[in-house]
This record gives C-alpha cells, sequence and structure tokens, in this order.
C-alpha cells in the first residue's frame, strides 16, 4: 500500500507513526509546507520568549521521520488532487500516487479586514517562522498590541510581557477566550494576566494599523490611538480545506468526514483542524482546532486507512487546559448557555476567590465543563461528558471535594479493569465471624 | 509487563500507600523533610471513598493511554518495552501545559507547580504514577499492610 499524507503536524506525525506500526510493508509518503520536523504549534509562545529551546519542540524525535522510514517533502504544497488517477499533484509539479490518502492540513489563520496589515511589525502567531519573528523583532520593541484574546492572543501577550514589553490586547466581546469561558471564569484569568502588567481593552476592535513602513500605532473603533511597534493578529483560524474543495470531495466549513474519517471518496481520509467533527456535548457538528482531537482523528483514521473500522465517537470541539500566569484553567464541552432556563440545561457551580468550578447539565448527563484554580481530577468529568454517562443518582453531590472515579468503578472507560474480585473468604474477618457463628463457635 | 492490581475488599483506607508515593517521589524520601520543603509532596494513588468504603484509584497504564495522545509537548510516552506511561526521562519535558489532566479518564494526574518560582526555572510539572523506576516494586505495594496492592504481570 501506498499511503500519503498532507501535513506534519500533529495529526500528520501521528498518522505517520500508526501506519509505520499497523502495515510494516507499506509505503508513506508525507508532504508538508513546513521545513522543520514535527512540532508542537501550541508550544511557540514558549520558544518565542525563551521558555523553551527550539529543539523542545519537536514532539517526537528529531529524526522521527527517517527512523520510521517515511519519505518526506518538506517545503512542498501539494496543489490538486487527482482522484481519477489516485495521484496527489505538488505545486513544484512532482506527482505522488497514492492508495490512500490523509488530509490534515490543519487551518491557517484568520485577518481581520483592516488597513496596515502589510507593514513590518505585523504578525500572526501560527508557525515557528512566526515565533523566529516575534524572537527577533522584540529587542527593539517597547509596546506591542495584540488583536484577539483568544488562546493564540493571550499566549502571545504572555510570551511578550515576559519579554519585559508593554501589551495591550484587543478585544471584541465582552470578555476574554469568549468561546471557551464564562464571565466568572474570564475575570479570574483576566486578572491572573493584569497582575502581570497586560493591558485587556474589551468590547473594542481595531479598524487601522498605521505607520510608513513599520507600525506607529493602531486606531481603534472608539478612534483611540495606542502607540506600537508590534502587532500580533490572532482573531481566529480558518480550515485549509481548499484541497478537498477543488477535488470535488464534500465540505462546509471544514471537509466533511464520516464516523471512519473518511471523506465523500473512500480512498481519501481527512483528519486534525481542517474536518468538521459531531460533537456530543452540543449534539452539532462543528470545527475543532485542538492538539488532542488531531491526534485522535489521526490514530483512529490510520487505523481505517490500513484497512480496519475503528469508530471515531466521543468527539468534543471545545477542550482546552490553559495556564498563563499562576492559575490554571480547564474547559471541556457545552460551557456556554445563552439562557440557563432554556433546553432543560442546568448548572450548578461553586466559586470562592480564584477557584471556581461549573458543570453544565441536561437530561441527567453533563454535558460541559469549566474548572479554574483546581484542575484535579477534570479528566474524570471530562470522560463523564464523552462517554455521555447519566449521572442522575449522584446529582447533589457532583461538585463534592470526594467525587471521583470510586462512584463509577464499573465503568472502565475502554482500558483495563485493575480491580480484582478475591474469594469473600480472604476479604474481611466479618466473613469468618460469621461462619464461626453458624458453627457454634463461641456462642 | 507489570501492573498494579488491587484486591478492593482488603482495603481498610489507612492511606499509607498515599504517604509512600509521596515519599518515594521526594527529594528527600522522607516524608516529614519533604512537607518542608518546595514542592510540597504529592501523591500519585488516590484512596477515594464510596458509601463509606475506601477504594484506591490508580494510574492503569492504558493500552491506549489518552494522556499520550493529549500531550502537545510529546512527554507522555508509553514505554512499548514494560508498557509504563511516563512523562519523565524523555527527549522532551513536561511544559506544564495540563491537557493529560484534562485527559485521564480516572483522574489520577494531578499538576505541581511552584509560584514562587518564575522565569526559565519555573516548574511547572504534571505528576502521575510512573511505576517507581528506582525500585522493583512499587514504594505503595511495598507500604500497603493489608497486601491490597500489587504489582502482577499481566499479557496485553
Amino acid at each position: 500500500m501506498r499511503y500519503v499524507i498532507i501535513g506534519s503536524s500533529a495529526a500528520g506525525a501521528q498518522a505517520a507513526e500508526e501506519l509505520c506500526a499497523l502495515d510494516k510493508d507499506s509505503k508513506i509518503v508525507v508532504v508538508s509546507q513546513e521545513g522543520y520536523p514535527p512540532y508542537s504549534r501550541c508550544l511557540i509562545s514558549r520558544y518565542a520568549d525563551g521558555r523553551l529551546l527550539e529543539s523542545d519542540l519537536y514532539f517526537k524525535t528529531k529524526d522521527f521521520f527517517k527512523k520510521c522510514g517515511v519519505e518526506e517533502n518538506l517545503h512542498t504544497t501539494a496543489a490538486k488532487i487527482d482522484r481519477a488517477a489516485k495521484k496527489l499533484i505538488c505545486e513544484n509539479a512532482k506527482e505522488i500516487e497514492y492508495d490512500k490518502l490523509l488530509i490534515a492540513t490543519g487551518a491557517r489563520p484568520r485577518f481581520p479586514k483592516i488597513d496596515g496589515l502589510d507593514l513590518s511589525g505585523v504578525t500572526c502567531f501560527h508557525s515557528l517562522d512566526d515565533a523566529y519573528r516575534v524572537a527577533e523583532s522584540v529587542a527593539f520593541v517597547k509596546e506591542a498590541v495584540v488583536v484577539g484574546a483568544g488562546f493564540v492572543g493571550l499566549e502571545a501577550a504572555y510570551a511578550l510581557t515576559r519579554l519585559g514589553i508593554k501589551v495591550t490586547v484587543v478585544e471584541r466581546c465582552s470578555q476574554i477566550l469568549p468561546n471557551q469561558l464564562d464571565i466568572i471564569a474570564s475575570k479570574i484569568i483576566q486578572r491572573d494576566l493584569e497582575e502581570l502588567g497586560v493591558e485587556v481593552i474589551l468590547n473594542e476592535s481595531l479598524i487601522s494599523i498605521n505607520g510608513t513602513e513599520s507600525v506607529y500605532d493602531v486606531t481603534t473603533a472608539d478612534k483611540a490611538h495606542i502607540k506600537c511597534e508590534f502587532v500580533v493578529i490572532a482573531t481566529g483560524i480558518t480550515p485549509n480545506k481548499e484541497l478537498a474543495e477543488q477535488a470535488g470531495l464534500d465540505t462546509d466549513r471544514g471537509i466533511l468526514v464520516d464516523e471512519f474519517l473518511m471523506t465523500s471518496d473512500a480512498n481519501i481520509f481527512a483528519a486534525g483542524d481542517c474536518i468538521e467533527i459531531q460533537d456530543v456535548s452540543t449534539g452539532k457538528r462543528t470545527l475543532s482546532a485542538t492538539w488532542f482531537n488531531a491526534v485522535l482523528q489521526a490514530k483512529f483514521a490510520s487505523h481505517n486507512m490500513a484497512g480496519g473500522r475503528r469508530r471515531y465517537t466521543g468527539a468534543v470541539g471545545i477542550q482546552n487546559a490553559v495556564q498563563f500566569h499562576q492559575i490554571p484553567a480547564i474547559s471541556f464541552g457545552k460551557t456556554l448557555i445563552e439562557d440557563e432556563s432554556s433546553d432543560g440545561y442546568e448548572v450548578i457551580s461553586i466559586h470562592s476567590g480564584n477557584v471556581y468550578k461549573k458543570l453544565v447539565l441536561k437530561e441527567d448527563k453533563i454535558c460541559g465543563m469549566i474548572f479554574v484554580g483546581d484542575i484535579a481530577k477534570s479528566g474524570f468529568y471530562a470522560a463523564l461528558i464523552r462517554q455521555e454517562v447519566d449521572v442522575s443518582k449522584y446529582r447533589d453531590k457532583l461538585l463534592d471535594q470526594d467525587f471521583s472515579y470510586a462512584y463509577f468503578k464499573d465503568e472502565n472507560f475502554g482500558q483495563m479493569d485493575p480491580y480484582k474480585t478475591i474469594p469473600a473468604c480472604w476479604g474481611s474477618p466479618v466473613w469468618w465471624l460469621q461462619r464461626a457463628q453458624c458453627m457454634g463457635i463461641g456462642s | 509487563m507489570k501492573r498494579l492490581m488491587v484486591k478492593l475488599e482488603r482495603c481498610s483506607g489507612c492511606k499509607r500507600c498515599e504517604l509512600a508515593c509521596m515519599e518515594e517521589h521526594s527529594a528527600q524520601k522522607n516524608y516529614c523533610l519533604a512537607t518542608l520543603g518546595a514542592p510540597e509532596p504529592k501523591t500519585r494513588i488516590f484512596v477515594e471513598s464510596i458509601n463509606d468504603r475506601p477504594m484506591p484509584v490508580v494510574c492503569r497504564h492504558c493500552n491506549e493511554p489518552l494522556c499520550v495522545s493529549a500531550c502537545m509537548a510529546g512527554c507522555m510516552q508509553k514505554d512499548p518495552v514494560t508498557g509504563i506511561v511516563n512523562n519523565m526521562g524523555h527527549e522532551q519535558q513536561c511544559v506544564g501545559c495540563w491537557m493529560c489532566i484534562m485527559a485521564c479518564p480516572y483522574g489520577v494526574i494531578n499538576p505541581s507547580f511552584d509560584v514562587a518560582q518564575t522565569g526559565k526555572n519555573a516548574f511547572a510539572q504534571a505528576l502521575k504514577c510512573d511505576f517507581c523506576p528506582e525500585r522493583e516494586t512499587p514504594a505503595c505495594v511495598v507500604a500497603c499492610p493489608n497486601d491490597v496492592l500489587e504489582a502482577e504481570e499481566i499479557k496485553e
């Protein structure tokens, strides 16, 4: 079999590794636009501010492709899929034949429609190249503006602040992390960042970036000017679905796949940020741009490419863990409800100081959680959401300190069971006492 | 491959396994001294309770570990030989992104960070059962007075 993988980030690298192990006689070809070994996109802010070295970003080993016997085509952009001839045509006119193709093209940053995006000192924050740009230019930068207070924006803001730059974050919504957190949680995280010196301006958007060659300042919708030499645009991402679209595969906002991660062509699979998934927590089809989902999808997709039939279920679109400064936070599943009384949603929460825990329930099942400050055991709650476990029996205990996996011992979540049943006589002395009484000993 | 097995009925909830775990994973190798130092000692095995009965919750070193899939730094790995899932002693280092904590269905991974330290050496790390690499038998198994825990050879 000839497997061709487009993309070498989370999904692409994982799929290459799995396919190597599954099908030893196969030929695997990876096509990647970038020129690096697989690196972790989520960690580039830690490289930019010097917390990590470049070598720490490689989440597989540096010679990973060579070790797996994978043919790598770096700096190569896939241009067209010829489905009839089962060929992938690259921009450098190279043609690669495939038996099974995996599209893991990921996503690209989305830019707002404002003036001055072409000035030097304006960058997005999506790839290692961007991190290099940030690390290089910080030496002469004193003030910076970050547009967008999502994860990428705040990671960038935190990294720049650590480098001693005065950072202003401009966010269109009325809170930071508007897709992941509710207002209480976002306030806690915002305060944590502000303590460090980051300035956050909410309900505000940029209308232009001004300067002659490099940035001089930015103008907001309020006609206020913020002086800065550096602007990071982090206003979201958009899936790279064009390749699939031009090949005539079904797409909507992202590439559409069935539960086996197969596209509308039986020889073409897709995984990662470029696809849409069926979210169990909301019941809707959604885009998902998280590392965890990309890796899981790649695992299932590669099994199915190698001839297996593994269903990819229990997907959740929003699953994020984060700690910018001192307060960790986790958000999982459906955390945002416009009106609590509508649609049968119920919310339980506790809040004291910097610790905030919230669960969203619907029909005896948990469908979303936000944990801030204390994130222990959050994975257990996440599993309850993923597996749609009925929690009605323990409704009033859900946020107790001692609520734990012990309550669901019989749920093994698909893994080995470590609990051994032993003969009752081994268990407790009570058993022996009862037997003794039966036999009339001691009476 | 060895795995921790639990004979639930025998557990009396004395939590000696938790203490032994904290001790083993502290720099001082002594519980009392470890409580004085930083970071605060934390256990990687948990004796929870349900209906007034104790129940140890342990890492299963899963066959398909979700924590490994979730790790964005690539440091959480399953050893192909021993089958032990661990985030220490690999080429990549744990950066404290807490994705594994969100992924583990049993809730046996915990965050550890030292708020006093900042800068490059800021200590942030996910803590999980590493099956005590320096010992033949894990410390919790040795410490258990009721023979609840057992490191058993299993086939996968």
